[in-house]
Order: C-alpha cells, then structure tokens, then sequence
C-alpha cells in the first residue's frame, strides 16, 4: 500500500504564512509540513490553483482509499484514522478491489482536530485565531483547549485503531456520569429560582 | 436522506459560496458553510469511480503519476500546514 499526502493551499493564512501567490513558497511549506508534522510518506504539492485539491472535491481534510485498479474504494470526506483503518482491512479482505464499508463516511470527526488542530492553526497566529473565532466562535479558543489537554485526550482521540466496544462503552457512561449531575444542577437551579 | 430538490438547492447555494478565490487570505464562515454544505452533497469522487489522475512534484525530488501506483492499494490524503 502506498500513502501519499497531497500539500494544498494555506487553510488559516496568518503573517509569515500568507496566502500563496508562488509554487516556490508552497514547495518550501510543503518540506516544512513533512518535516514538522514528521510524515514518513511522500508528500506532493499541489498547483497554486488546487487544481487536484478541487477535483478530488476541495474539503478541508479528506482521505481516499483507492483499490488495485485506480478506482475509489472509500472517501473519508474528515479523515479519522480508526474509521480509515478499518476501511483499509475491509478492501484487504476483499482482494484489494471493490467499494469498502458503502464507500463513504461523512461523519465530521471534530474530536481530533480539536485535540491537534492547534498545531496548525498557531503557525498563522494571531490572524488565524481571530479568524476562525469570528467565524465559528469557540472553535479556535477549544482547539488551543484540546490542545493543551491532549496528553489525556490523544491516546482517544488520535488512535490510529478503533476503540474496544467495552472501552466505548465505559466511556460513554463516564460522560452521562459526568453530565447527568451537571445538568440535574443546572436545570435544578432554574425551578429553585422560580 | 435529502430529497433530490434538496439537493440541487444545496448544490446550488455551493456554487454561489465557492465563486470566492482558491487561495483566500483569510477564513472566513463561507469556509466552514462550504465545507458543510460540500459533505452534505458528497462534493467529490464517488465510490467505485475511477480516482482523476494527476502528476504533481514531490518533496522528496521527482514527479508522481497516480496512475503509475495501480496494482496496489493507495490511501490519499489532502494536508495543509495550517
């Protein structure tokens, strides 16, 4: 199997990473995201048009998986690595040729990029975060929030593999155990008020 | 499930958002509603279609063709450095 990033335009421009007019600077940015972001596959760059970026459909942060024979076996339109991966075995399964897992998963995984996005998004500081606050608020003050917090919220959110069933399970109890009592207080509150 | 009316009216709301240039200097909220809209109406290559070919130059030196890698598997991703 071969992995292959396709390097595409800036998505949160700031000073010193400004939009790009010239393939010199998109080609120096590009060995820059395979060194920082330490990618052991190759890395190509797209033209200053995004002309393969558009025809692939232009989405923030997709994932293909193509089989044997060059067609899509599966379109991850918000990559998540554990829902690739299993694609990945379904087309290994089924000798490297077909549509896997009914081909597509449009599932926005907001969970790990609000855990690592930061990364990105404080290359282009301050414009960047003044941006993305302005058009989603709260979505670049939570992504420096997961951020901070990954060391607990990685080893969840940016596993390369699917989380057990029990470990989901648990999970899931954990946070009705947390929220439950949050909410009884807060809609306690408002009938205490009345 | 949306309905084909739906659809096109979708599609056609995408179409106006996305008359804006390729390389924005800033983001903006039309972003984040094109994405949106472009996951509700699969903006893409569909499953089973033949993936486009193209030959973009490589970090690493050389050029890459996709069509070059069939006879095995490729996992292709779309990344930007911010």
């Amino acid at each position: 199997m071969r992995f292959i990033d396709v390097f595409i335009r800036q998505a949160h421009p700031g000073p010193g990473v400004g939009a790009y007019d010239n393939l010199d600077q998109k080609m120096r940015d590009a060995e820059l995201y395979k060194r920082d972001e330490a990618i052991p596959w190759e890395v190509v760059v797209d033209d200053l048009d995004g002309t393969v970026h558009q025809v692939y459909g232009a989405l923030a942060d997709p994932t293909y998986l193509i089989d044997d024979d060059g067609r899509v076996a599966y379109y991850n339109m918000w990559t998540h690595a554990p829902t690739l991966h299993m694609a990945v075995e379904g087309l290994l399964d089924q000798d490297e040729r077909g549509v896997v897992r009914s081909g597509r998963d449009r599932t926005p995984h907001f969970l790990p990029a609000m855990t690592m996005g930061w990364r990105a998004l404080r290359r282009g500081l301050p414009q960047s975060l003044i941006d993305i606050e302005t058009a989603g608020p709260g979505t670049g003050v939570g992504a420096w929030l997961g951020y901070r917090l990954h060391p607990v919220l990685a080893p969840i959110t940016q596993r390369a593999t699917p989380l057990p069933a029990p470990v989901k399970l648990a999970l899931a109890i954990g946070a009705a155990a947390t929220l439950l009592p949050l909410a009884r207080w807060a809609f306690g509150r408002d009938t205490r008020d009345r | 499930m949306l309905t084909p009316d739906a659809r096109h009216e979708f599609a056609g709301l995408e179409n106006k958002l996305s008359l804006e240039k390729y390389n924005y200097a800033h983001f903006r909220a039309t972003h984040y509603l094109l994405d949106v809209l472009g996951t509700i109406t699969a903006r893409g290559v569909n499953p089973g279609e033949t993936a486009p070919d193209f030959e973009l130059p490589r970090v690493e030196g050389g050029r890459l063709r996709l069509s070059e890698l069939r006879g095995k598997p490729v996992l292709l991703h779309f990344g930007s450095i911010t």
